[in-house]
């Protein structure tokens, strides 16, 4: 509040210079959420050309793709968690919702890539309300077992329609081949218009709306906030996330089995999405990333260099395990709330560097 | 009429399996307040134990199962004290991701210990009962499973009756009821607690001899479907009772093979593979209009 009111009527000792103005001016544009997510995506993307063209591990693009798919689902998942207040474990079959779809939509219509994504999403759309009306009644730990039926539902589902389904086409986006390798891009590009869509729902009426009913349903209600409109919207909001994400998977591995314990649907996969939103820290779309980068991408960018780890895999898993429990026992606001604080850590140091400098501020 | 019994003697050892998961799940749930996804794997440890002590040190099964057992009591009671009794403060939803943590953690232990390999293993006994029907048709029932459900509903047993007469059991129901009262009336909420997790281990590790004894193979995740059933179980039967969610993990895999049954008597068995589908459904109904599950009691607040 203070810091609003001094931005706002400070009277400035000096005028500013015209270069003063650009600098201000660049800071407050790499300040905006939005461009902090394109800059992104373009580091990204160059990282990901660097690494097809060989002068970065070839291996970079696949876990890179990998990792941005499930960040994608991440995102989603650290809305419905971190705002909403509502937990599930419906991760993995949400995520088979947009492979299925996809997959079949292109084979009996012929439809194109886009327009079969489009398809998909209304599906997820049916699906997270159906879910959202559910959460109307049951909550808490009921409602993370009730969704692991579902999704299990959903997997039994996929078992029955085609156990093993694979991608033998390359999709055609815009008269582009989308191949293995080009995927990359087009998982940045929906990973970039995610996270922009929901930096601004967050930073929304509806994102606080959210808030207020995560931190009380009776004061949210009492305020006029309808629990079963925003209910519905988080779990639509994370269903098609979570199938977005499914689909940009298939793109990127091209096959999946839905029998396999460790498949994509399986509950192993809403519980490394949880794990990724914890340890990224639950409030944070930035934390939702970097999580999944450390519970899908850390092992084949970073460890598989180190020859020990790369000999022993195993350790990986071991290790993340303890991770996971590590932040959650110490740190229950994930890296993100570390991040913030070695912020506020540094901000205190430079004060009082500048203090030892120029005296102390007596204004 | 052979298929119908086939069916049913079929399902003795799922039944065996979700019931002893479903107890240990519930033991659990009902003192620590969460629900112990890492249930699959601490079990699964116990059979990969079970399993190297006959193997390699060349037990007989029924010496190996009580090894197996202590290991995977051992392992549960180190979580509850290491990690719970510390992060007491943790909210429920930590605490389940803190379960989640220690999946990856046994996980990633067990082929640092025994290798990557499929573990070997056996049946308790070999053979097979017939039974010949008036009509001509023979049913069967192998002997094995009748042992599982002799070993797993005497256990079953003795823990309710334990539970209902002894005092171990009225802690154990007090702790349930309320913790910090429970606490305040002499009770050591931190051995309780502490039990009820080595009891889930040790429920857990005969659960994965018996699975791994019918014939199924031993992996990290190979009891994850049956702790699945447990859960689902859990809600449907109401976690407020101790019997409910056991009768409710009775009646999953014995409605699915019955599903099953039906289907192929009506002459549809390409619509076999739905049979859980239509399960999981029709539980999920029955959950959305009783939320508290079939035996729960509705806990009336004051507001």
């Amino acid at each position: 509040m203070n810091k609003f009111l001094s931005d706002k009527y400070a009277i400035p000792r000096n005028n500013p210079t015209k270069s003063d103005k650009l600098t201000n001016g660049l800071l407050a544009l790499f300040k905006s959420p939005v461009a902090q997510i394109l800059l992104f995506t373009v580091i990204m993307g160059v990282i990901g050309q660097l690494s097809m063209e060989k002068i970065l591990p070839y291996s970079w693009t696949s876990a890179f793709a990998t990792t941005f798919s499930y960040a994608i689902a991440a995102v989603g998942f650290c809305l419905l968690m971190g705002y909403s207040g509502l937990a599930s474990l419906g991760t993995g079959g949400f995520i088979g919702i947009g492979t299925y779809s996809v997959y079949y939509i292109m084979a009996e219509s012929g439809l194109p890539f886009l327009l079969a994504v489009l398809v998909a999403i209304l599906v997820a759309v049916v699906i997270g309300a159906i879910v959202g009306f559910i959460s109307l009644r049951i909550e808490g730990i009921y409602l993370v077992i009730l969704t692991l039926g579902l999704s299990e539902i959903l997997r039994n589902l996929y078992m029955v329609l085609e156990d093993k389904i694979s991608f033998t086409k390359s999709p055609v986006i815009l008269g582009i081949t989308i191949t293995r390798q080009l995927a990359l891009y087009v998982v940045l590009v929906f990973l970039a218009v995610v996270m922009i869509i929901t930096s601004n729902i967050i930073n929304s009426p509806t994102g606080r709306a959210m808030l207020a009913m995560k931190n009380s349903t009776a004061a949210a209600q009492a305020m006029g906030i309808s629990l079963m409109k925003y209910r519905l919207l988080a779990f639509i909001i994370c269903t098609v996330y979570a199938s977005i994400s499914g689909t940009l998977l298939m793109l990127v591995v091209r096959n999946a089995m839905a029998s396999q314990g460790t498949g994509f649907y399986a509950l192993i996969t809403s519980l490394n999405i949880l794990a990724a939103v914890i340890i990224g820290g639950y409030k944070s779309i930035w934390g939702a990333v970097f999580g999944s980068f450390i519970m899908y991408g850390l092992q084949t960018v970073v460890l598989n260099n180190i020859k020990f780890l790369a000999e022993n895999p195993v350790i990986i898993t071991f290790v993340s395990g303890i991770l996971v429990i590590i932040v959650v026992m110490f740190y229950p606001g994930g890296l993100a709330q570390l991040v913030l604080e070695l912020r506020v850590k540094a901000k205190g140091l430079r004060t009082k560097m500048r203090e030892a400098k120029y005296g102390k501020d007596l204004g | 009429m052979a298929y119908f019994l086939n069916t049913l003697f079929g399902s003795i050892t799922p039944m065996c399996i979700t019931a002893l998961v479903t107890m240990a799940i519930t033991l659990i749930f009902k003192t620590s307040f969460t629900t112990n996804f890492a249930q699959g794997v601490i079990s699964a440890f116990g059979a990969y134990v079970v399993s190297s002590a006959f193997a390699k040190l060349g037990l007989s099964l029924w010496l190996s199962l009580p090894i197996g057992m202590l290991a995977a009591m051992l392992i549960a009671v180190g979580v509850d004290v290491l990690i719970f009794r510390n992060g007491r403060y943790v909210n429920a939803l930590g605490k389940q991701i803190i379960t989640m943590g220690l999946i990856s953690l046994v996980v990633g232990v067990i082929p640092l210990i025994f290798g990557l390999n499929d573990p070997a293993f056996k049946s308790f006994v070999n053979g097979n009962f017939t039974i010949t029907l008036s009509d001509g048709s023979v049913a069967t029932v192998t002997k094995n499973s009748l042992v599982c459900l002799a070993l797993a509903a005497s256990v079953i047993a003795v823990i309710f009756i334990l539970l209902r007469f002894s005092k171990w059991g009225l802690s154990v129901r007090a702790t349930a009821s309320n913790e910090y009262v429970a606490g305040m009336m002499g009770i050591n909420t931190h051995i309780v607690t502490a039990i009820s997790w080595g009891l889930a281990g040790a429920l857990g590790a005969l659960a994965a001899t018996i699975n791994a004894s019918s014939g199924t193979v031993i992996s990290g995740y190979f009891m994850t479907n049956y702790q699945v059933y447990a859960f689902l179980a859990g809600i449907l039967g109401g976690f407020s009772t101790f019997y409910g969610p056991v009768i409710a993990a009775l009646m999953i895999p014995l409605a699915n093979n019955l599903v099953q049954y039906i289907v192929n008597v009506a002459g549809k068995p390409e619509l076999t593979g739905w049979s859980m589908v239509i399960v999981y459904a029709v539980a999920l109904v029955i959950i959305f209009f009783r939320p508290q599950g079939i035996f729960g009691k509705k806990i009336a607040r004051k507001v």
